[in-house]
């Protein structure tokens, strides 16, 4: 008993440095929140500003724009060749992400449910060719696949962005290993009712998986989220920009601390989504990630 | 004549049984198409077709010329693609040996269920879900080269001088580390604590009152029970070190160089994408990918043998 609580004590002291650490986790999130809403005097000055002396959304939208100095454009008053300026990267990276998410589910979870329940000629050779192809980085597919969609004339259009993006093989690996566990008298009995087998996956499989699709579906809509060296080949115009990729042009083009802030604005709003959605599904999350880690 | 009567008879029934066997299994292919279909255009497709342009010269207008083993050839005598290669193994070494002890050390010292640990654990998850691109263009202006930026004013609270962190060779690979071990932290822990969770707590108790101390039960018991997660660890880090591209591409691109100054910073991916889509040489391009490949898969099944069960 008392070995136990000294071994506690230990772990305890022994535990401090790494909540240290994971306080410093937090330092460049507060770097990039507190630049976003720094004036511009602030952001030139030396030593910087640990708590910020007087908050802007300048870095936003600035009333004044560049007409003063200590004044620049904020965020939605550039890339005027877009709809709706800043607001067409959100609004890209919603669309996108979220019909990839669904889509790439839902034709990954077919495709699982007959490799998992079915004896179809073949259907093991296919399961290993899907299996083995996991093992090849997106790297070498990237250069043909930007040709593909080249000839097919969809570069700047969702439809690049989109559709090579749908056909996700882990996807209907991790789904088929959880369908494995379905028991066949359950879809036999609603075979037996005339449920064909389109109806069989629809209305009887997908509700039973929902775990599953839920924890691959944090996984691709985070992926997709954040996703940039597709958009940045197969997008060259501001229309169809995703916020990463928006945010890499800003990048490149603003240098000069005065319009850090901007840059700053427009990391914050990039990345506040996941982290909200993280944060209040926190717990589906890290399961998620554990149950793919522990089934991969 | 009976006898072929009777095999035209079993011919027609097959047949019929095929044809109903058919119908029977349409809606099965109709499942399938979607996602084979684009499996095919996009996945298989394009493995091949990469494997072939790998062997050409193609600068993505004129059709592809066939050079055989030329472009593997050049690879051996491009002195960019040697230093891309070494920075990428200094580099996938260091992150991956870092982050795998840290990520163990950081799930073992927050295994247990309290309140403040589970908000450890978030604060080191939050990287695995923030865009790459927003941390880096934050990391540039951390490590600014300016009295102001964040990096230099920390080495000012400790009396050292500032440095231009960025145009400084010695500093390029520390910064990539760092950043790599920030963000990839959080997800290694996640997956020791998965893997310390299947662990049963008896096996712990009865080493306990054998006499077994904590030291000898983290050996024998904990380490050996971890082998398949820490095999996923390595295996899954090393795939994500050597793909490293957007802290090269957003931080340290400069103007003449994709790799940041004297290409301190230039990694395999990078490299590729700097042939392919800057001066759209193809074929070259394809073969860096099947270099890479080929590295991943090795490496890959190198993990495999040395980590593979053994029978006691």
């Amino acid at each position: 008993m008392v070995g136990s609580k000294q071994s506690h004590l230990s772990s305890t002291l022994l535990s401090l440095p790494v909540y240290v650490l994971a306080l410093t986790m937090l330092i460049p999130y507060y770097w990039m929140v507190s630049g976003a809403f720094k004036p511009v005097p602030e952001l030139v000055q030396n030593p910087p500003t640990f708590i910020v002396e007087s908050p802007t959304f300048n870095n936003f939208y600035d009333p004044v724009g560049n007409t003063q100095p200590g004044h620049v454009e904020g965020l939605f008053q550039r890339f005027t060749d877009a709809p709706l300026r800043f607001g067409t990267f959100f609004l890209n990276s919603v669309v996108i992400s979220s019909a990839i998410t669904i889509l790439s589910l839902l034709i990954a979870s077919a495709t699982a449910f007959v490799l998992a329940k079915y004896r179809l000629p073949g259907g093991n050779i296919l399961f290993i060719i899907i299996l083995a192809s996991m093992m090849v980085p997106w790297q070498v597919m990237f250069i043909p696949n930007f040709l593909t969609i080249r000839d097919l004339g969809w570069i700047n259009t969702y439809w690049a962005l989109i559709i090579p993006a749908l056909p996700k093989a882990f996807v209907v690996f991790f789904l088929r290993q959880y369908m494995l566990s379905i028991p066949d008298e359950l879809i036999d009995a609603g075979r037996i009712d005339g449920a064909n087998d389109i109806r069989i996956w629809w209305q009887l499989v997908l509700p039973l998986v929902g775990p599953a699709l839920a924890a691959m579906a944090i996984f691709v809509v985070i992926n997709e989220w954040n996703n940039f060296v597709w958009p940045l080949i197969v997008v060259q115009d501001t229309a169809h920009a995703t916020l990463p990729l928006a945010l890499a042009r800003l990048n490149s083009t603003l240098t000069g601390p005065q319009t850090m802030g901007v840059i700053m604005a427009g990391a914050f709003l990039a990345s506040l989504p996941t982290l909200l959605v993280f944060l209040i599904f926190q717990r589906q999350f890290i399961e998620g990630v554990a149950l793919t880690g522990v089934k991969g | 004549m009976h006898i072929s009567t009777a095999h035209h008879k079993t011919n027609a029934l097959q047949r019929y049984l095929r044809i109903a066997q058919l119908r029977r299994s349409l809606p099965l292919y109709i499942l399938l198409a979607p996602f084979l279909g684009l499996f095919a255009l996009f996945v298989l497709w394009p493995i091949s077709n990469s494997f072939y342009l790998s062997f050409t010269e193609y600068n993505g207008i004129r059709s592809p010329a066939f050079v055989g083993l030329q472009n593997y050839m050049r690879l051996a005598e491009d002195a960019r693609f040697i230093t891309a290669l070494g920075n990428t193994t200094t580099y996938v070494l260091l992150v991956v040996t870092l982050n795998t002890s840290i990520g163990l050390l950081l799930a073992l010292s927050l295994r247990r269920q309290t309140v403040v640990n589970q908000i450890c654990r978030v604060l080191f998850f939050l990287p695995a879900v923030t865009s790459a691109v927003a941390m880096n263009v934050l990391w540039r202006w951390i490590f600014s080269g300016e009295d102001y930026g964040l990096g230099n004013t920390i080495r000012g609270f400790l009396g050292l001088p500032p440095v231009t962190f960025l145009a400084d060779t010695s500093w390029t690979m520390p910064i990539l580390v760092l950043m790599a071990l920030w963000g990839g932290l959080g997800f290694t822990m996640i997956l020791f604590l998965a893997g310390l969770q299947s662990i049963p707590a008896s096996l712990h108790e009865a080493a306990a009152i054998d006499g077994a101390s904590e030291r000898q039960r983290f050996w024998y018991i904990t380490l050996p029970l971890l082998r398949p997660t820490l095999l996923y660890v390595v295996i899954t880090g090393l795939v994500t070190a050597f793909q490293v591209f957007e802290a090269v591409y957003i931080v340290f691109r400069s103007v003449e160089s994709i790799g940041g100054v004297l290409d301190s910073g230039l990694m395999l991916v990078p490299y590729l994408y700097d042939r392919g889509f800057n001066r759209f040489d193809l074929g070259y391009a394809s073969a860096i990918a099947w270099v890479l490949f080929a590295i991943i898969f090795v490496l890959t099944l190198a993990n495999l043998y040395v980590g593979r069960e053994r029978n006691a």
